[in-house]
């Protein structure tokens, strides 16, 4: 058990590319962080830095009060998780599992016993003494947890463990995850690109961008409340509607001639004339009765999903594609017009210049 | 469904195998039933007669002691230039996949020996190991020894084994480097993490990975010390001092075209040919279906 603190962190390569610029987070014992961020943001160097994989080139990396920075991989403590497993092919899975506890020297009764344990736990008792090729994917990342947990480390790293899985599996394991890091209450760090898999796990989320840090916090506070147009586009799935938008009065003018009057929910008094983007998650975008409706969605295309309903389609005159989702399963036809109303309690506002978060 | 090509035609895939199957009929069928026919014979040295005495040729060779000793120098040689060449490749290999700065100069270096014809080879070592005008025997003086390879029959060993297993090392340390390239390197830092040292991470993850490259590598390098090494063995000792360099091959170019025993010199070839073969049956038998894992 340990808190992790990543303080003033940088990576800078030998060819001179910054793949860090100056990186803070202070991780509480028995958290689960995830970093998340398109490929190339730099969650992974992150948190190969504290593996201890590639090397530090600025601030300090603790784990618990040790200073770590220059500590072998192995003397940190840390257990990893591969996104290809990593598993020893020419082993068993008992070798697989046992081989950290080998190079630390425990007896091998112990050995045997803590091994136990950890299959029974994640219920790969029986494949014990098969080879890893004998294996499918979803009980080769099963061994791959099991190698880390049977050492009972200070800290679980991920590394995109469930991106080789199929749909459904991965769905499970998540869940199998979030269960045993709650059960050993180990600090833990966990990489991913998937927006779901991110919002799913996390205690808190860190969202990167290349890297630098653009937000973090709990999960669903960085959705209803992105602090920049990055994270807003990044999270959720289908992803937010961005359209340009100015301000007079306490209303917005979009491309198209559309307005939206913001009524007492929101004041742009302070805005006035500014040109803004206007972020709108396609749930808040209700279909209702013409008089109600603050625009009208040419629907081009429909994605029936069961639960709900998308919708694709573009507002006249405006070229910006828009997609909102409908609970329920509803019948439209390409080509309908949908009247739709705006929740004026969900709407995000950024600047054009910064794409700092407004309103 | 087929999983492999159907063709049509009935007579077009032998016609395109032809070409394949007349040069292996010309220059490797018919010269091996050849020197399988001539086992059986006993000839004059000038060829003016011929007597055929089935076996003869074979218990003859069996009950020679020099055939033996030729058998032993053989295996000795062998082993040796396969644990060196490879040993030595190995080294080379794993260094290699260290370098991260002129990776590419580096093993082009490393590569070039194997373009070097054996004989070419051999007489660039008969030359640095000459006793008269070598520089390496030059060398040795200073520490005291007197090398001479011409008398002494573990130097005259050494000179034609480091001779051969050089030439092989390129070609080991090319499989080798390939092999080690292969392996995922989030294995090796799972052993990292998993507090495995660089000298275990080798042995126990890196070495039982590349075995199966190694075995393949095993049984090429015995291969080539049986049977391509004439030219290296010719160009330095021509098989002495004593015999204690002539190997199965050597004794058959030397009974056969020296002493024009060509019954003898082809039922010593009958008896490589076997084991050529044998070679072969045990590397398709084992290398194909991957040992170890």
């Amino acid at each position: 058990m340990a808190t992790v603190s990543l303080r003033h962190i940088n990576k800078k390569y030998d060819n001179g590319f910054e793949a860090i610029h100056d990186l803070n987070l202070e991780i509480p014992d028995g958290e689960l962080v995830v970093l998340v961020g398109p490929s190339g943001c730099g969650k992974s160097t992150s948190l190969r830095m504290v593996a201890g994989l590639e090397s530090i080139s600025g601030g300090d990396l603790y784990i618990g009060d040790t200073r770590v920075n220059d500590l072998e991989p192995a003397e940190r403590d840390i257990a990893m998780v591969f996104q290809n497993y990593a598993l020893y092919p020419h082993m068993s899975v008992f070798d697989n599992m046992a081989y950290g506890l080998k190079n630390r020297g425990v007896p091998r009764d112990q050995i045997k016993q803590k091994v136990d344990r950890a299959a029974a736990t994640l219920e790969i008792s029986h494949l014990l003494p098969n080879k890893p090729k004998q294996l499918s994917g979803g009980q080769r990342q099963r061994v791959a947890m099991g190698r880390a947990i049977v050492r009972n480390p200070k800290v679980f790293l991920f590394d995109e463990p469930l991106s080789n899985l199929d749909a459904k599996l991965r769905v499970q394991m998540r869940i199998e995850i979030k269960r045993l890091q709650q059960e050993f209450g180990t600090t833990s760090i966990y990489v991913t690109h998937d927006q779901v898999e991110a919002m799913t796990l996390a205690d808190r989320l860190v969202v990167m961008n290349n890297g630098r840090v653009e937000q973090m916090g709990p999960p669903l506070e960085l959705y209803e409340r992105p602090e920049t147009q990055f994270v807003a586009s990044f999270l959720g799935s289908p992803g937010m509607n961005f359209m340009s938008a100015r301000v007079d009065a306490n209303c917005l003018h979009l491309p198209g001639g559309h307005q939206l009057e913001m009524g007492q929910a929101i004041d742009l008094t302070k805005l006035q004339q500014q040109e803004l983007v206007l972020g709108l998650r396609p749930e808040h975008l209700e279909a209702c009765e013409m008089p109600d409706a603050d625009f009208v969605l040419q629907v081009e295309m429909v994605e029936p999903l069961g639960a709900d309903t998308l919708l694709y389609g573009r507002l006249p005159g405006n070229e910006d594609l828009m997609v909102a989702e409908q609970s329920g399963k509803i019948r439209y036809e390409r080509g309908t017009k949908v009247p739709l109303r705006v929740d004026r309690s969900s709407i995000h506002l950024f600047d054009k210049d910064s794409q700092r978060r407004i309103v | 469904m087929h999983d492999t090509v159907v063709f049509k035609n009935k007579i077009l895939p032998y016609f395109l195998l032809a070409p394949q199957l007349i040069i292996t009929l010309v220059f490797f069928i018919w010269p091996a039933g050849q020197a399988l026919y001539q086992s059986f014979l006993i000839e004059d040295a000038f060829g003016f007669s011929r007597e055929f005495v089935w076996f003869e040729n074979f218990v003859y060779l069996f009950q020679d002691p020099e055939y033996w000793n030729s058998m032993k120098v053989t295996f000795l040689f062998s082993a040796m230039v396969a644990v060196t060449a490879m040993g030595v490749a190995l080294l080379l290999a794993a260094m290699a996949d260290r370098v991260l700065k002129g990776a590419g100069t580096y093993k082009t270096l490393l590569i070039w020996p194997y373009a070097v014809a054996p004989v070419v080879a051999a007489v660039l070592w008969w030359l640095m190991f000459n006793p008269s005008i070598g520089i390496l025997p030059y060398w040795m003086k200073f520490v005291g020894h007197y090398w001479n390879h011409y008398v002494n029959a573990g130097e005259a060993m050494t000179v034609v084994v480091i001779a051969s297993a050089w030439k092989q090392i390129s070609y080991n340390f090319i499989f080798f480097l390939a092999g080690m390239q292969a392996i995922p390197k989030s294995l090796i830092e799972a052993a990292a993490i998993d507090g495995a040292s660089p000298f275990k991470r080798f042995w126990q993850i890196v070495f039982p990975l590349l075995s199966p490259t190694a075995f393949f590598l095993l049984v090429v390098n015995v291969v080539y010390a049986f049977f391509e090494t004439f030219g290296v063995i010719h160009a330095t000792t021509l098989g002495g001092p004593d015999n204690a360099t002539r190997t199965l091959v050597y004794k058959v170019y030397e009974d056969g075209f020296v002493g024009l025993d060509l019954g003898s010199s082809a039922a010593q070839s009958v008896i490589l040919m076997i084991l050529v073969i044998a070679l072969t049956v045990i590397q398709f038998r084992y290398v194909e279906r991957k040992v170890q894992y």
